[in-house]
């Protein structure tokens, strides 16, 4: 990873589970017929219930 | 957003969809009788609502987690082959699509093909980690290359 980095500042890590179940309770719904956008403390919700807390998850 | 906004959103994407590519602006506003420069400031509202992404030249770029143009990123699911924005949104494909699939993307340090299945909600291997680079503050910042 450091060297991939290659001096920048890393950022967050997470397994390719983690990052199914993240894309599963993020894009399910992109197609649905009646979408909706879904608004920023729903998107919060999401990333805190799946643990991906801290600064680096902090939506604006 | 505007009702209409959302609803040319939602039929974008089911183009998108039902093409296996992006409509261009002036198939899509051809095919719902509209004046192209009314479906293009949609789009540009669209764009700047976070709910599209559009190139320099007013097409889709991104109707997330599908990518218009070629990524490292290959899915193949329901039946066609998509480009994915990002790690993320390879698995977003399959979810969005509601299907399993296949996911081909490679080491973006070492270049090693990587070959990803999303099976019933589930990574196959689960062996593999994703770096975000961008904090999630930032994201918008430069869609593209986050």
């Amino acid at each position: 990873m450091e060297r991939w980095l290659g001096g920048r500042e890393p950022g967050a890590t997470i397994s390719a589970g983690k990052t199914c179940e993240l894309a599963i309770s993020w894009w399910s719904d992109r197609l649905d017929p009646d979408w909706r956008p879904r608004p920023s403390d729903e998107s919060q919700a999401i990333l805190d219930r799946l643990g991906l807390v801290g600064e680096f998850w902090r939506l604006p | 957003m505007i009702e209409r906004d959302r609803q040319l959103r939602n039929l974008t994407y089911r183009r998108f969809v039902e093409l296996g590519r992006a409509p261009s602006l002036a198939e899509l506003a051809g095919e719902l009788g509209i004046e192209p420069d009314d479906l293009a400031a949609s789009w540009r509202r669209l764009h700047d609502e976070h709910a599209l992404v559009l190139d320099p030249d007013g097409e889709i770029r991104m109707a997330a987690p599908f990518s218009a143009v070629l990524t490292p990123y290959g899915v193949r699911a329901a039946g066609r082959s998509w480009f994915a924005n990002c790690a993320w949104d390879a698995f977003g494909v399959c979810a969005a699509l509601g299907t399993d699939g296949e996911i081909s993307s490679a080491c973006p340090d070492c270049g090693e093909p990587i070959e990803i299945a999303f099976r019933e909600g589930r990574a196959d291997p689960d062996e593999h980690v994703v770096h975000l680079l961008v904090p999630a503050a930032r994201w918008w910042d430069d869609i593209a290359f986050t």
